[in-house]
């Protein structure tokens, strides 16, 4: 490729991308937009996190005794907030109910089932942690009862041995990793920022190589000495551009106002290229297939939401089925949240995004030898 | 009249004939609703997480540390955990490359520390790219730890004297002694099974809903839950780009044609109303009978669901029937439109379960149609008549249309 030629396709981009960043309505899509879905995924990631620190428990306590006061100590924990009522409240999360007979059975050795409800809609997260602690207390109590004997258990609460924790769990991140845990952020970016890419890419790239082709821009511009070849790499480069350009604000924007860590930026920007070459060159297949703006609005929504969803932008992979993880490698955003986790979370360097870049690049490879071959001057 | 139903018919039939836009709006709520069932569904009986991947490096292989191992195998557990023993090195390697949700190290040494009473540490190890998993881990090992501590503790005395077998050598340990020392033990499980067979504390689990009736959540439920979310929203876009017409007719010049024919503005507009009205409870039709062939969801009285689908696509007509007059152009029609749908969606609840969001959001999801919406699905599949929802999006759709009449018989006048 001349130096000229070079330029002239550059210079085509730079004018696309310059259209493109003028309309009205850019910054909306491109940076306010994700910006409003960062800080609402940010947020609900980071109440999961908080979840245990607020977990709420709400205990009545009917007994007759004074086991069911005991009882009540055994459960507190930092992490666990205790709210006494006299009797089932029209509003709780998560609730434990000790009967009025509470004491009497312990003390006749009678067994019982406490009732626990937990509240459907309330975190799962808190139910869990309430629900383990309670476990725990009752591993406590029953201990303490064995290590009592055969005594009489009305005297139990004047004096008996105390439970000792003897074993310990400890617990850390692995090494070489992250030592403290990522914030809410650090899991929304990347997710936005990869989802709207896929949008933004494919809806203003498609509709303008559309309408380019409606309006005979692209047959105007084979008179220069520009061809056909010419004008689809210099499509693909402006598409390319406007998504790489995209993310750069949105990663600017989490940096100054949200702390996001990367990593490794230059790693995390690279994967970002990669990324926004294959939807570029989606996005001109795509404008290049459909014949309606509201198609192309219609499958650049359809793809990026299935693709945001199987490829993790939207919620941790860990709660995703085996089998869902497996079908989702065939989003290109599986393929690029993976290396930007590698980097977050691992600490990876080029070695371990190798492997995604691969697949990446293929891809692109793929996507722009289609979309070349489907790419056409006049309808 | 006449003249307005034959534009009406037209319109249909116009829009019937170039289909592909239309339907591809309706494929998106119907795979977001399936990607978000079969990701959210009961993994399992009683359960609602995937099987946990757990790593566990066992450096004692003690009495003790196998005993641990084995609270794993229990069925209960191997439905929740899928656990790989390995060495600590193998171990490490996986964790740093995220392959598991925790590792598990039982420290050397740790049976007889057991044995000797003394504070004993085990480590978790967790995944820092997960949120949920490697905190459940921690907290079952926390679970095991106390129980051991339990057993340790009951069984003191039993315990030093396997510590003092261990010790010494065999031909020098006093075996005739050995069976008072069982005696006191068997006396003391005895003892002990007074508390543990049945347990003498347990805890009944159930989950409730708001009006503390018990529920259980099966995967149609979830369908069921999301469908009408994803409905409404995608029923905005349908409307709105319908409605769009009103602006594209007047920008190439169709509407000026119009009106030289006997045809009255006031036609044109209630026909173009009418048209998105129709069509978007034509949508939901299509829609329901695709949910419940699919998804197999239910909608509660089917008479009862129309009546909210044609109530909030009429809101959904009137809506955008006033957007259209007021902007200048299709450019302008698509940068506000897609945006406040978008919001309307996030806020309403179309994107997120709403008792997930902060309290601010949700306030302002009331004034979306979208809430208004699920609302109304939810309260019937509930079996109660949702005549709030009905009553806001029928008012504020009157309302809306109220505004929009006039607004664009003047943008309508040639």
């Amino acid at each position: 490729m001349t130096m000229r030629r070079a330029k002239r396709i550059l210079h085509v981009a730079g004018n696309d991308l310059r259209i493109m960043v003028g309309d009205k309505a850019f910054f909306f899509w491109t940076l306010a937009f994700p910006i409003f879905f960062i800080v609402m995924f940010g947020l609900l990631y980071k109440s999961g996190e908080n979840a245990p620190a607020v977990a709420e428990l709400t205990v009545v306590n009917l007994d007759e005794g004074r086991w069911g006061g005991y009882f009540v100590e055994k459960i507190k924990a930092p992490n666990l907030t205790i709210k006494t009522a006299d009797a089932e409240p029209a509003e709780y999360s998560r609730l434990l109910v000790l009967p009025a007979d509470f004491s009497a059975r312990i003390e006749a050795r009678r067994d019982q089932a406490l009732a626990f409800k937990k509240r459907s809609g309330a975190s799962v997260k808190a139910a869990a942690r309430v629900e383990t602690r309670l476990y725990q207390s009752i591993a406590r109590v029953i201990s303490e009862l064995v290590l009592y004997g055969e005594g009489d258990l009305t005297k139990f609460l004047d004096g008996h041995p105390e439970f000792r924790d003897i074993v310990r769990v400890e617990s850390r991140f692995p090494e070489k990793t992250v030592t403290v845990v990522p914030s809410g952020f650090d899991h929304s970016i990347p997710g936005t920022t990869i989802q709207f890419i896929m949008m933004m890419v494919i809806i203003y790239g498609g509709v303008t190589v559309l309408e380019d082709r409606k309006k005979g821009v692209l047959a105007r511009m084979l008179f220069s000495p520009l061809s056909t070849a010419d004008v689809f790499q210099a499509k693909l480069l402006g598409r390319w551009s406007l998504g790489f350009l995209q993310a750069l604000m949105l990663i600017v924007v989490g940096k100054i106002f949200f702390g996001l860590n990367l990593g490794s930026l230059p790693l995390a920007l690279l994967v970002i290229a990669v990324f926004a070459l294959a939807m570029a060159a989606l996005s001109v297949f795509i404008g290049s297939l459909c014949t309606k703006e509201d198609m192309i609005i219609g499958l650049a929504v359809l793809l990026a939401n299935m693709f945001a969803g199987l490829g993790g932008c939207w919620w941790p992979n860990e709660i995703v089925p085996p089998a869902v993880r497996r079908v989702a490698m065939i989003s290109p955003a599986h393929w690029a949240m993976d290396a930007l986790h590698k980097l977050r979370f691992f600490q990876g360097g080029f070695a371990d995004i190798l492997p995604n870049l691969g697949v990446l690049l293929a891809l692109s490879v793929v996507l722009a030898v289609v979309a070349g071959r489907a790419f056409k001057i006049r309808d | 009249m006449r003249r307005l139903l034959l534009v009406l018919a037209n319109d249909v039939r116009r829009h019937l004939k170039a289909p592909m836009a239309i339907l591809i709006f309706m494929v998106i709520p119907l795979g977001m609703t399936g990607l978000i069932g079969v990701i959210f569904a009961p993994q399992t009986e009683g359960s609602e997480l995937p099987p946990i991947s757990v790593l566990l490096v066992d450096n004692d292989k003690g009495l003790a540390s196998k005993l641990l191992v084995g609270a794993f195998d229990v069925d209960q557990m191997k439905e929740m955990f899928q656990v790989t023993v390995t060495d600590e090195a193998d171990g490490r390697k996986r964790m740093g490359r995220g392959k598991a949700s925790a590792m598990v190290v039982i420290p050397e040494g740790f049976t007889l520390d057991l044995l000797d009473a003394k504070p004993v540490t085990l480590l978790v190890v967790k995944n820092p790219s997960e949120q949920f998993l490697p905190d459940v881990v921690e907290e079952f090992m926390n679970t095991m730890a106390v129980m051991l501590s339990g057993v340790v503790q009951a069984f003191a005395e039993e315990v030093r004297g396997i510590r003092a077998m261990l010790d010494r050598p065999v031909e020098s340990f006093p075996w005739d002694k050995l069976g008072p020392e069982f005696g006191k033990a068997q006396k003391k499980v005895v003892a002990a099974r007074t508390y543990l067979d049945p347990l003498i504390l347990r805890l009944k689990a159930e989950e409730t809903k708001a009006a503390g009736a018990r529920t259980s959540f099966t995967q149609a439920d979830l369908f069921s839950a999301v469908l009408p979310g994803m409905a409404v929203m995608f029923l905005l876009f349908i409307v709105q780009t319908l409605m769009r017409d009103i602006i594209s007719e007047r920008e190439d010049g169709k509407l000026r044609r119009m009106l030289t024919t006997p045809l009255r503005p006031i036609e044109l507009i209630g026909a173009r109303i009418a048209g998105g009205w129709v069509m978007g409870i034509a949508v939901l039709l299509v829609m329901v009978a695709a949910g419940t062939l699919i998804f197999r969801a239910t909608w509660g009285p089917l008479g009862g669901f129309l009546l909210l689908g044609a109530v909030a696509s009429f809101w959904a007509a009137a809506f955008f029937a006033l957007l259209h007059a007021l902007v200048r152009n299709r450019n302008q029609s698509g940068a506000f439109s897609a945006p406040i749908i978008l919001a309307f969606s996030l806020f309403g609840g179309s994107m997120m379960n709403l008792e997930a969001m902060p309290k601010a959001f949700r306030t302002v999801g009331i004034l979306t149609p979208n809430r208004w919406f699920i609302d109304g699905a939810a309260l019937l599949r509930d079996g109660r008549f949702p005549f709030v929802p009905i009553l806001i999006l029928a008012g504020s759709g009157i309302l809306l249309l109220a505004l929009a009449v006039p607004a664009l018989r003047r943008r309508t006048s040639v």
